[in-house]
């Protein structure tokens, strides 16, 4: 995302340390600088650069997780195009990433909205909203296994109370009830680190702005409508594409609360992905998905950016 | 501002008002005075509405946390059997002691967890610090580009390179390990804190920095002893990140590790979870949980600022 601005660029400012002996201090420049950032790309070189080209010539094999393997071409890939499970996670994680994207964003910036000000109380709110998402997702969906229980969870103990479901409904156990379960968990979740994204947006929006907005009259609505959502068009962009990404890349709350099921109702792509892998060890196949996944997401991830900031900057 | 206005005597007014020796029209004191108090009224008025909404909003995503605190402290039996009055008079430490001792022994994944996590926080420190140090205060050919190849890591969802990764730390003899998982993590952290560190250089003076190597300081010495001070901030950040995202990262761990001993906590609840040690307890299971989120809580309260300054300078310049 910060690539744009990345050191190099010819600016004054980046001249360091004694630049009046050029040739001889550029020289060493150059070695010490290569040696403090070579531990970095050497790491990022093996653990996530490597990975990626390792995978892409894994998925032209018939890889098994132990034993030789062979060249197949594009057999995996042409494979994914007929596997019902895989074509069914992916589905099933688009239905998801739809369903989940405009409450987080909604729901985000509204909380983003009432804790912007420096009223007092703020800053106290913030953190206690943004709880969910520090303590994150897995001992989240761990929790709300417990409270899912027909019977004995809260859950079913609150809702019965209000009439909305019986006190014995097996939430896990039901394909839309267990989608509209994590999909709560995930909205509760989430929506708390789009709010501190959208806030640190707004707030670096010019007070001024906003009041000669009031002195000609504009209402709040508008106010937000001409002078926020343009201005935040950053803010809202990285949000979002997090958001999105995030949501396309789920996994553990699937894993713990559902574990794919009923059948493989609500296996999302990582799940097949790693079934794939370590349950009937084919990592050939599972390879040839998740180039399949980095496409897709590199894709999402090129169109919103592109789309939501790209233009009038 | 609205707390000076509504603090102001209401018994002024008329004293003001009856004076013919104001400077003011009187009319225009009382319209002003009139007008302060209904602004006062308005401002505290809004102030409570504003807590009283702030409360209500924060108990939303705050009290499922502390319920289940409170459901831990429940015997396992009331944890599986309908909720009633008894539920919030009897608390135990029981889960807890069945969880910490015994055959279940979460208290190594427990230590697997935080060595891990303590590791990744250290590594990634280091190493973003000594590549914030490159980047920001030396020029040198290729900059740019090992710069960018860092950065793609953040365009690379670790969950898609899962499979070669395992692989790959296979032959490296790095599965069930948790150094492999620090590494494996670090690497991952590492575009957030090399760009936080970066920026954190950046914004050093230069002429602090010509000052040390005029003194005759050492490349070295000038990092650890002239500049750490200074770029503190930003180590602790790269540092929080990091040890909240091993913490609690569970696919990466569920995959390179398949020894029960050296499984993280994350990983182990989910054999309390399916009741690989026996009957399933749900009881042991919020236990754990609770034990996986307290650390999370503490860290970021304690920490919360050199947080919200990541997150501000990822969401500004991003």
């Amino acid at each position: 995302l910060a690539a744009t601005e990345a050191p190099g660029a010819p600016a004054a400012a980046r001249r360091r340390l004694l630049p009046q002996r050029r040739s001889a201090a550029d020289r060493r420049n150059a070695r010490v600088g290569l040696a403090f950032t070579s531990p970095a790309l050497l790491l990022v070189g093996a653990f996530a650069l490597f990975p990626l080209g390792f995978g892409v010539y894994i998925s032209l094999t018939n890889w098994p997780l132990v034993g030789p393997y062979h060249f197949i071409g594009l057999s995996n890939y042409t494979s994914l195009i007929h596997d019902s499970v895989f074509l069914q996670s992916i589905l099933f994680t688009l239905k998801y990433t739809a369903i989940v994207t405009i409450p987080i964003f909604l729901v985000g910036y509204a909380l983003a909205v009432f804790v912007r000000s420096n009223r007092r109380g703020t800053t106290v709110f913030r953190t206690l909203i943004f709880l969910p998402y520090i303590v994150g997702l897995v001992a989240e969906s761990y929790m709300a296994v417990v409270e899912l229980q027909p019977s004995s969870g809260t859950a079913n103990f609150v809702l019965s109370k209000l009439g909305i479901v019986s006190n014995t409904t097996a939430w896990t156990v039901h394909t839309g009830l267990a989608t509209t379960a994590i999909c709560i968990l995930v909205i509760w979740f989430a929506s708390g680190l789009t709010m501190m994204l959208l806030m640190a947006g707004m707030q670096s929006i010019p007070t001024d702005l906003y009041e000669s907005a009031r002195v000609d009259g504009a209402s709040w609505w508008s106010a937000e409508r001409r002078i926020t959502v343009p201005l935040l068009r950053r803010s809202i962009a990285l949000s979002l594409i997090i958001s999105v990404v995030g949501s396309f890349l789920a996994f553990n709350q699937f894993f713990i609360i559902t574990d794919g099921g009923p059948g493989t109702s609500t296996v999302p792509v990582v799940m097949s992905i790693f079934q794939t892998a370590f349950a009937d060890t084919d990592v050939g196949l599972a390879s040839a998905m998740s180039v399949v996944l980095i496409i897709v997401v590199g894709l999402i991830t090129f169109v919103q950016f592109h789309y939501l900031q790209g233009d009038g900057d | 501002m609205a707390s000076v206005r509504s603090s102001q005597q209401p018994g002024a007014r008329p004293s003001a008002a009856g004076d013919p020796g104001a400077r003011r029209p009187a009319a225009a004191v009382r319209a002003g005075a009139a007008g302060r108090g209904r602004s006062g009224r308005r401002a505290s008025g809004g102030l409570a509405l504003f807590i009283v909404a702030g409360v209500l909003i924060s108990a939303v995503f705050v009290v499922p946390l502390l319920w289940e605190t409170f459901r831990s402290f429940q015997p396992e039996s009331t944890v599986t059997n309908p909720p009633s009055a008894a539920s919030f008079s009897h608390l135990t430490f029981a889960n807890y002691t069945k969880l910490l001792s015994g055959q279940d022994d979460i208290i190594r994944n427990v230590m697997n967890s935080l060595i891990v996590a303590v590791l990744t926080a250290a590594l990634t420190a280091i190493v973003s610090t000594m590549a914030g140090y490159g980047f920001g205060l030396f020029r040198f050919r290729g900059a740019g580009l090992v710069f960018g190849l860092v950065l793609l890591a953040f365009m690379i969802p670790f969950q898609a390179v899962l499979t070669p990764l395992f692989l790959e730390l296979h032959f490296l003899h790095l599965l069930n390990s948790l150094i492999g998982l620090a590494l494996f993590y670090t690497t991952f952290n590492l575009p957030v804190g090399v760009y936080v560190m970066r920026n954190s250089f950046l914004q050093v003076p230069r002429e602090i920095v010509d000052a040390a190597r005029v003194d005759g300081a050492s490349v070295t010495k000038t990092l650890l002893s002239v500049l750490r001070p200074l770029v503190l901030p930003g180590i602790a950040t790269s540092a929080l990140y990091a040890f909240l995202f091993s913490w609690t990262e569970f696919l990466g761990a569920l995959s390179f590790m398949t020894n029960d001993s050296l499984f993280t906590l994350p990983v182990a609840l989910s054999n309390v979870e399916t009741g690989t040690y026996g009957a399933i307890n749900y009881g042991l299971l919020l236990a754990g949980a609770v034990i996986a989120m307290v650390p999370c809580i503490v860290v970021y309260v304690a920490l919360q600022r050199y947080y919200v300054r990541g997150l501000v300078s990822g969401a500004l310049k991003g």
